[in-house]
Formats: structure tokens, sequence, C-alpha cells
């Protein structure tokens, strides 16, 4: 018990964007073969700031600015890791991802599968998704859905400081290739982060809140928008379950299946358009192997399948919020 | 590295391994088939030959899919051999294709399908030496199809700016796939496109010798912390790009380059100036041969590998591979 109390007394209130930079921090200062690079990150900080002071105080060695090609750090970041370095690269918009597709899907996916003496590709491409902010149709789309179709990629979309800073962490320090999305909606997000140093391992999902009425699976900066609408839910009666895999592959379903077996009911929650999206595959997984624990047809909240629209007004009809979640829990429990 | 340092007779064996192991590719394609279909070198070894010559163990080469001469030279025969025929002594049991094997033991970049796209990894690669402050320097090689990607001026722009330990090799063989290099690209000099601030040199891709000195030359440029250099070897492939693909090419083109054969300039100058006799390259033939034959038969013996070898995708997480989740 007492503990505990330790615990607790050693978590001090951070933003996600300051416990990144120290996860960085960290790491940097751990392990003399990673390095941090992209276009802005050295001296300017980073766009969001996430970098800021590491240039400083690792030299232009270990943190650097580099031209603006995603080619560029997708590909020099497979050759870099392949020679034994862990470089973490910032591709500054996740709707920049395509760019270096190639080096994604073609090259870090599949070395560790090419090669037959265990080499693999410790490498970590840090990436920013969000909508809300007005910046339109490239700068703000959720990519998982575009990258959960390759065997060999992880996918990290975190949603508390927390898990931030104890996954980036682990991103880093995994063997295989980790696309790290951060949403840049939700950087001034504050919570409780441990002054000791931790780690979380990546594909394990965790419950962010317990509830035995319906099981929201949410991803990303959703997860906020899940227990808002978990905390509006609770004043009329029905308690939610916010389920968060943190990890979107590869995906650790067994918390998700559990939970479905005591709630019986199944809302997803993403920022991406809904068809073809995370929130279908866990409905897929969940349909192969909990089918008869549904009491209701499974409920996904998403976006339109329309590209993201930039008018105040179109915007604010396309992101997904607490409201959507609360209603599809409501359709689920009444159907 | 000046040609007191060279060993003859080893360079020449280089060349004889690398062009009898291609006619045996082609012979044995021919009559009873391979399942890695062969993209022929027969024409160009001297460029992958000479560009290995005065480097060390442990630097690091991407080839591309026809630079056989560094698979040759750095991986054991039977392991090339069963990687053609997907058996289970190939270098990833039989998961990929000799042509893009990845070996850190070899030092062996991996390398993907796509034209060129080994470029910015292999200046990663040399980035990754460099932050790990090893004496490592890493040759790319590439044909005259990747220097009309945007990879090739990416890659050597980063490289340059970030001075980094890399040699960029065009084995130009004038052809990309099926059409002729000045219908593609209007320069003469593929080493002209490139003019991102560093060092380029064109050289003869037919003598090995040339190609030898001008990667030695880089390579202690590199190693000195001096940055990348590009080189473009001119140079002609004597088989169509793959070998389902029909000739359609100038017999007479052919004929002119066939007239200065790699193997037989390096040969006949060996023999002209006493290093070598006829009867010391018939023996060393005849070794490199039945090394060669062996390797096939026992190829063409292995096993095909278990379904279970192809569950190798994820190092730190053990998966349901038909589920796609953590196990």
């Amino acid at each position: 018990m007492s503990q505990q109390v330790d615990v607790q007394a050693e978590q001090t209130e951070q933003t996600i964007r300051e416990s990144l930079n120290q996860a960085l921090y960290e790491e940097l200062e751990r392990d003399d073969s990673v390095i941090l690079y992209g276009e802005d990150v050295a001296e300017y900080g980073g766009l969001y700031k996430i970098s800021e002071g590491l240039y400083e105080e690792f030299g232009d060695d270990r943190v650097f600015d580099t031209p603006l090609a995603e080619t560029t750090l997708g590909g020099s970041a497979v050759g870099a890791a392949l020679a034994g370095a862990r470089p973490i690269v910032e591709i500054m918009y996740a709707d920049f991802l395509p760019i270096a597709g190639d080096h994604l899907i073609n090259y870090a996916a599949k070395m560790y599968f090419n090669y037959g003496d265990e080499t693999s590709v410790p490498m970590v491409v840090r990436s920013m998704y969000g909508t809300g902010d007005g910046h339109g149709l490239h700068h703000g789309q959720s990519p998982e859905a575009w990258f959960m179709n390759v065997p060999g990629l992880k996918i990290v979309m975190p949603s508390t400081p927390k898990d931030y800073k104890g996954l980036l962490k682990s991103a880093i320090r995994d063997d295989d290739p980790v696309l790290f999305l951060e949403n840049k909606m939700r950087y001034g997000e504050s919570g409780p982060v441990p002054e000791e140093e931790y780690t979380i391992p990546l594909c394990e999902t965790d419950i962010k809140r317990r509830g035995d009425d319906a099981t929201v699976v949410a991803i990303g900066g959703m997860v906020y928008e899940a227990l808002e609408a978990a905390e509006r839910l609770s004043d009329r009666g029905v308690e939610c379950e916010v389920v968060d895999p943190r990890t979107v592959t590869p995906l650790d379903t067994d918390p998700i299946l559990e939970s479905v077996e005591k709630t019986n009911i199944l809302v997803t929650a993403q920022e991406a358009p809904t068809f073809g999206g995370f929130g279908s595959e866990v409905a897929a997984q969940v349909i192969d192997d909990a089918f008869f624990y549904l009491d209701a047809p499974v409920k996904r909240v998403g976006a339109p399948f329309t590209p993201i629209p930039f008018a105040e007004s179109l915007e604010e009809a396309y992101v997904p919020t607490a409201e959507d979640i609360e209603t599809a829990v409501i359709d689920a429990i009444e159907t | 590295m000046g040609n007191a340092s060279i060993n003859h007779r080893e360079l020449l064996e280089d060349l004889l391994l690398t062009r009898r192991f291609e006619e045996k590719v082609l012979e044995v394609y021919q009559d009873r088939g391979i399942r890695e279909l062969p993209h022929s070198s027969i024409g160009q070894e001297a460029v992958g030959v000479g560009a290995c010559y005065p480097l060390e163990d442990d630097d690091i080469l991407v080839p591309s899919l026809r630079t056989r001469a560094v698979m040759l030279l750095r991986a054991p025969l039977d392991e090339i051999v069963a990687g053609m025929y997907g058996t289970r002594s190939g270098p990833s049991n039989g998961r990929t294709t000799e042509h893009h094997m990845g070996s850190s033991e070899y030092g062996i970049l991996g390398t993907t399908g796509m034209i060129g796209a080994h470029l910015n990894p292999a200046a990663g690669a040399a980035l990754g030496n460099k932050v790990l402050d090893n004496d490592r320097v890493t040759v790319a090689f590439f044909g005259d199809g990747a220097s009309q990607r945007s990879e090739f001026h990416s890659a050597l722009n980063f490289a340059t700016v970030q001075e980094l330990p890399v040699i960029f090799v065009i084995e130009n063989n004038h052809w990309t796939e099926a059409s002729p290099i000045e219908k593609l690209v209007a320069v003469d000099d593929l080493a002209d496109l490139a003019n991102h601030g560093l060092p380029t040199k064109v050289i003869d891709g037919q003598d090995v010798e040339e190609v030898v000195d001008a990667t030695a030359t880089a390579a202690q440029r590199a190693r000195d912390g001096d940055g990348p250099t590009l080189l473009e070897a001119k140079t002609y492939r004597y088989r169509p790009h793959a070998e389902t693909m029909p000739e359609h090419r100038d017999e007479a083109t052919l004929e002119e380059w066939r007239d200065r054969d790699p193997i037989e300039l390096y040969r006949s100058r060996l023999l002209e100036e006493d290093f070598v006799t006829e009867d010391e390259i018939e023996e060393i033939d005849r070794r490199l041969q039945t090394r060669i034959d062996e390797a096939f038969e026992a190829a063409e013996t292995d096993e095909l590998p278990d379904e279970e070898t192809m569950y190798h995708v994820y190092k730190d997480t053990e998966i349901d591979h038909w589920k796609g989740v953590v196990r």
C-alpha cells in the first residue's frame, strides 16, 4: 500500500510535448547509437518543438537537420538501422509518409524476413496526424490504415503523456521498424507521468476506464473523446469500458475480446475514414472470436469517406467527437 | 591503389568466377529452368569485380540485382545457388531471392525489387557507420535506370551534405530494360546528371584495373572523412534485361562491345606481360568450373523449406501469422 502511495508521489504533471521531449532526451543519453534527424528537428527544435534543446545537448552528430526529402529520411533510416545504428526520423506530417512509403513498405518492413541472420531494422519514424486545426486536405490525415496491411511494420498510436513517453522509449529500443504516430492536436494535453525512468511495452492493449455496459475501442487522440463520452454516459447510468490498444499492429486482441465478452457491446473510434479502417479490423477480429457474445451490431465511429475538408463548418462535420461515440453506444445498447 | 599492389592472378580469377558462374546459370536455365529469373551480368563483370577488389572485408556492399560479382565474392557459392533455387540452404532459407539477399555476416546490404530504392539506404548505412565511428566504407551499385529516379538525386545530395563514407557506382550498360539510354536521358555521361558537389568520374568499365584504381581512390577519400564519390563505369550487357525478354538490340553494337570483353582484355594482357600462363589459366578455370558445378548439383538436390520458415516477420514480437495479431 505504501508503495502505491510512493508511486503516486513520484508522478508529475506533464504535457505530451514534454514527455516526448524527455523520452528522446533519455534515449539519446542512454545509447550512443541513437540518432535523431529530420526536417527542422535540430536548431529549430522541430515544427511542433518536440525535439527542442536536443541539438544543443547532443550536438549535430546525433541530432541534425536534413534535406526536404522523405525518401532520404525513410531510406537512410533503413540503411543506418541495418548497419547497427538506431535512427529516429521525424516526418513532419503523416500525410508525407506515402513519399517514404516505398522504404517503409518494401524495405523496412521486409528486411528481417529477407535477411537470413536475424538482422533487423531498429528504426523509428515519428510522424504527426490529427484533424481540427484548419490545415486542410494534406496536413492531418490519420495514416494507420495505409500501413496496417504491411507485415513487418509496427504502428504505435499512443494517447496519454505517460503512454507517449513509455511507448516511444520502447519503440526506440525495439528491434523492428516502428511507425510512431503523434496526434498534433493533443500535444498540449497533460497528465501524470512517472518521474522515475520507465518504459511501456509495445503491443499491449490498455484499459483506460473500467465499465460493464459497453466496450469502446479507441485509438490515438480518440481515446480522449471516448473517455469524455464515457463520463457523459455514466451520468445516464451507462458504464463504458474504454480500451486503448496503443499499438495498432501487431494488435493485442485478447483484452478487447475479454472486454466484449463482459459488456456484449462493441463500439470502435478512430479519426480516419471508417471504411477499411482500424475499427473495421477490430470488428472483424471480435466477430471471428467473440461473435456470440455480441448483443448488438458493432458500431464504428470514424470520419466519412471524403478528404479532410478545409472550411470550418465542413471540418466540424468531418471530425469524429465524443458526441458521436455517445450516440453510437446508445444506438448499440438500444438495438 | 596503384598496380603494384594488385595480385593480377587473383583479380583474373574473380573475373573468371563471375563469367563461368553466369554461363552456368544460362546453361541450366535454358536446359531445365531455375526458379529465380536470371538477369545476367555477362559483359559487365569487371565493374563489380574491380570495385570489390580494393575494399576491406567488413566494408558494406549494396549491389544491384545484376551485380553478381558482389554476391560471388562475398557469400558462399552453395548458398548463392540455393538462393536462386529457393531451397532451404539459401541465404534466408528460401524466404527471399538471391537477387536481393542481405547479410550482416557477408557485409551485403539487403535490397528490394524497386530499382534505385537502395541508394538512400546505402547513404544510411554510411551514416550508421559514421555514427558507430568505425572505418567502414559503403559501396552502392546501380544501373543506368536508377540514375533516372529521384532516389539518385536525394541520396547523392544527402551523402554529400553529410560527408558520408559512401561510393556510388553507376554500372552504365546503356540499356534500361529494353530501352536505349539515349532515349531516356539527354546527357552522354550519366555522371553529368549529378551536380551535387561531390567528385564524379567516368571510367572504362571493361578495364578491371581502372575500376580497381578509381574505387581505391574513392574508398580512401571516404575513409579520410572527405565524403562520397560517384563513379560511372561504361559497360554493356551481352544478354537481354532478363532471360524471358527477346533480344532486339543491334548486333553490330553488341559485337563492338564483345571485342572489348572485360575478361578477354584482362586475360590477354596478363598473358602478354607474362603474369600468368595459358596452363595456369586453364587450371584456374577447371577448378572454378568444378566448384560451380558442385554448387548447382547441391542446390538441385537440396530440400524445399518447411512452411514454418516464412513465419519470420517480427524480431521482437510473437504473432499469430494468420490472424495478424499478437499471440
